[in-house]
């Protein structure tokens, strides 16, 4: 018995999901109950597959919701601190790239008047 | 005409208090007791910009988790018998009230009383006592137990 697969769920509504939730579950307190009065080796395989249907269910519920959530921040200027980028650290506190080209109005300007010249030599 | 001079008075009383500063006498408080003790100040309630976790958690001790199966020997058959009690293991952080209420929902019944031990072995065990007009034994069938 493989289990649920993922790609099933992800059509699924959150409610949908959440009932399949709680069937799973209560396949696992039941199979667990007959692990206590004595597994055969068709029981113990069944958990582990139920085990990993919760954990597939629970993670395209977190995933829909994530992927929503970042729908609903897309653009704000404050967003919670588990949908940021994540990099590290070091690199958070970087100056942005717009930043790092900004110039000033004297560079501007001596770029403008004197650019980069090309020669060629004429063969 | 009488409003005419409060009105003068006013003015002049206005243009005195430009010239000369409002802050001409020196108030001092008057302290009535020798230590001196924080003023109350402004106090203001969170108002968070953003979550800080965009999602919360769902509750991590949910029925499932609390009960997670029964424990079965000889004295536990005998407490099913003997005190209409069905023993089960638990998870370790459960209180009586979280085993309570996780028993009655998941199985329909109502529990008078529960008691719990922690096993040498870590696991919790909890000794579920129902209610007299509950059968137990319709409970351990249902659960599985028997």
């Amino acid at each position: 018995m493989p289990g649920v697969k993922a790609y099933t769920l992800r059509e699924k509504s959150k409610a949908d999901l959440e009932a399949q939730l709680v069937e799973l579950k209560q396949e696992l307190a039941s199979l667990r109950a007959q692990k206590a009065r004595g597994a055969s080796a068709t029981n113990l395989v069944r958990m582990h597959n139920v085990r990993k249907s919760i954990a597939r269910v629970l993670t395209v519920i977190n995933h829909q919701q994530r992927a929503q959530l970042r729908l609903f921040y897309k653009g704000k200027k404050y967003i919670p601190l588990d949908l940021r980028v994540k990099k590290t650290r070091a690199q958070r506190r970087q100056l942005t790239k717009h930043q790092k080209s900004l110039k000033t109005e004297k560079e501007k300007k001596k770029l403008t008047a004197f650019p980069q010249r090309k020669y060629a030599l004429k063969a | 005409m009488a409003p005419k001079s409060k009105t003068t008075e006013k003015a002049v009383a206005a243009k005195k208090a430009v010239v000369k500063g409002i802050h001409g006498k020196k108030v001092t408080k008057v302290r009535t007791s020798t230590t001196f003790h924080r003023p109350n100040t402004l106090r203001l309630p969170r108002r968070p910009k953003y979550q800080r976790k965009s999602i919360p958690h769902a509750p991590r001790l949910d029925q499932y988790k609390v009960i997670i199966g029964p424990h079965s020997n000889e004295s536990t058959m005998k407490k099913l018998e003997e005190s209409n009690t069905i023993v089960f293991t638990v998870d370790i952080k459960a209180n009586k009230r979280h085993i309570k209420d996780a028993f009655k929902s998941l199985y329909n019944v109502d529990v008078a009383k529960v008691t719990t031990l922690i096993t040498p072995t870590g696991s919790k065990k909890a000794y579920i006592r129902l209610t007299s007009e509950n059968d137990v034994l319709d409970v351990a069938n249902r659960v599985g137990f028997i």
